[in-house]
């Protein structure tokens, strides 16, 4: 059962098996999932199903994350849109580079799925109007 | 890179189309009408705007330019006529004039008016809705160039011909108007019509004031904003002047504006270093260790070693030091101990919006851990809103400044007498 109140979200992965436990998941707390396994995929699931919420990961063939982040924040156009990139964020130059292409937050790889629910959940207080 | 095509776009839908698209759409109206003007913008400082704001508030700033654009052109006599808006590469925009069958092309100077109120109207806006701050920051210049349709030639060749025509119509707007701000300059450095606008720095804990960042303003309109100023100088091979000048002021209003334990910060440009006639003995200063220079850490250190000699030099003296704009690259934190600063100034880009970005929390939170470990004090610059304020003071930065605390007003920014020249 999917709750109507809460966002819907678009988990972006080109590893089926990882999409798919995600999907569960979230899906098993009544959030609305829309499963994507490449970029292209993504940008089209993007424009139709409009997510508010995208789990997005870095390393996929054809567009990756980045460019796929990018993209979703160009033409949110003030739509309320928070990216979370689900990737290894070592570095400095990773988290820089995820900041030039509009994320808002990551979750680093190999995750619990609780941390990955709590993330979600701070991404969504931030969607709320009282800010 | 900022998304410019969202510049001129009216409704949500609307694309910009690329130059060849946008020719194959507009043939026919140009065949019949046998004339087209062209308009070229050449958006000068936006990059700059990116680089010290972010990109976010340039985006804003693009579409406050966009609306602006589409506002005047509505009620100009460009208004109900076939126009086209193109993406030529990131910095500029064409715009081809297709006029209605029964009206004429304006004329050369109704041209050359509109363009000029077209660009203050742009400049009015931005300020309107993002502060003379900013406004002060930023030009926009528009070239025009009108051709009659030749059937003989290709149209794609006369269209090309024609933008070239027109960018270099903008270009020559831009250098007299340069010529214009080279000469305030001069002005500026025989008179020494300087003011230093004292930022203060504070305590993130108990919101005293720790300090002040000196930044120096021109009197003259045109050389109000620094960062103009110091490009205006850089070009014209006028910065070491203007670097005195700047830092004698400062230094010279010290006296008046700092109590005791309060401390003076100064902008120094590395290529500063490299002036004979700045050194630790030259600066007219009573006491060094009131006085910290900020390093920019954008600007390319040519001569590592001797840079670091003349640093030591400083420190010897008693002078501290600053990193500026940390974190704006991808460079991480070892060319900033490389510097061994007993300030780190986060990246303005880092602060903006960082209550609602876990990312930059990240960033910041390893800034700060970094600045414990070498025993240097973190500064959050641009801190605008409470809930910025509050994210950074829990990080545990351990300065701030930004206009959250001390909103700019013309009271505070009372002008120091300059020096006689």
């Amino acid at each position: 059962m999917t709750d109507q109140s809460l966002p819907p979200i678009l988990v972006v992965d080109d590893n089926e098996d990882n999409a798919n436990i995600i999907r569960d998941y979230l899906e098993a707390r009544g959030y609305p999932i829309s499963v994507a396994y490449n970029g292209d995929e993504a940008m089209d699931l993007f424009e139709s199903m409009k997510p508010t919420i995208v789990l997005l990961d870095v390393m996929m063939p054809g567009r990756d994350g980045w460019q796929v982040c990018r993209e979703m924040k160009a033409s949110a156009e003030g739509r309320p849109l928070r990216v979370v990139m689900v990737t290894a964020l070592q570095d400095w130059m990773d988290k820089r580079q995820a900041l030039e292409t509009g994320a808002d937050d990551y979750v680093e790889k190999p995750f619990e799925l609780a941390r990955l629910a709590a993330v979600v959940e701070r991404n969504i207080a931030q969607l709320s109007p009282t800010r | 890179m900022p998304n410019y095509r969202r510049l001129f776009r009216g409704g949500s839908e609307q694309r910009v189309p690329t130059v060849s698209a946008a020719i194959d759409s507009v043939r026919q109206a140009i065949q019949e009408r046998k004339e087209l003007l062209v308009l070229y913008f050449n958006f000068d400082r936006y990059t700059k705007i990116e680089e010290i704001y972010g990109w976010e508030k340039l985006d804003e700033i693009l579409q406050t330019t966009g609306a602006a654009i589409r506002e005047f052109l509505s009620t100009s006599p460009f208004a109900g006529s076939e126009v086209m808006v193109n993406f030529t590469n990131d910095d500029d925009f064409v715009l081809f004039h297709i006029p209605p069958p029964e009206k004429a092309v304006p004329s050369p100077d109704q041209i050359t008016e509109l363009t000029g109120k077209l660009h203050q109207y742009i400049a009015r806006r931005i300020e309107d809705e993002h502060g003379d701050e900013i406004a002060a920051l930023f030009d926009t210049f528009v070239g025009s160039a009108h051709i009659h349709y030749d059937p003989k030639i290709r149209l794609e060749r006369q269209i090309y011909r024609a933008i070239r025509d027109a960018a270099s119509s903008s270009n020559s707007v831009e250098q007299r108007e340069f010529a214009q701000k080279a000469s305030d300059l001069r002005d500026t450095l025989r008179t020494g019509s300087l003011y230093i606008d004292y930022h203060p720095i504070v305590v993130t804990e108990t919101q005293e004031i720790f300090g002040y960042e000196a930044l120096a303003r021109g009197t003259m309109k045109s050389m109000r904003r620094p960062e103009v100023m110091f490009e205006v100088a850089e070009q014209t091979d006028m910065i070491w002047e203007l670097s005195r000048l700047c830092r004698n002021t400062a230094i010279s209003g010290m006296k008046e504006r700092l109590t005791k334990n309060q401390l003076l910060f100064i902008n120094v440009d590395p290529h500063d270093f490299t002036d004979p006639m700045f050194t630790e003995m030259d600066l007219d200063v009573k006491d060094p260790s009131k006085v910290v220079l900020e390093i920019t850490e954008r600007t390319a250190i040519r001569d590592y070693p001797k840079f670091r000699g003349r640093l030591k030099d400083f420190r010897d003296r008693g002078y501290r030091f600053a990193v500026d704009d940390a974190g704006s690259g991808y460079a991480g934190l070892g060319s900033i101990a490389n510097l061994e600063p007993n300030f780190i100034k986060l990246d303005i880009s880092l602060i903006n919006c960082i209550d609602a970005n876990f990312i930059k929390q990240s960033l910041v939170e390893k800034m700060v851990g970094f600045g414990n470990d070498q025993n240097a004090m973190v500064i959050a610059e641009g801190v605008e809103t409470a809930e910025e304020y509050e994210t950074v003071k829990q990080l545990g930065v351990h300065l701030v400044q930004g206009f959250y605390l001390h909103p700019p007003a013309p009271e505070r920014a009372t002008p120091v007498p300059p020096p006689r020249a």
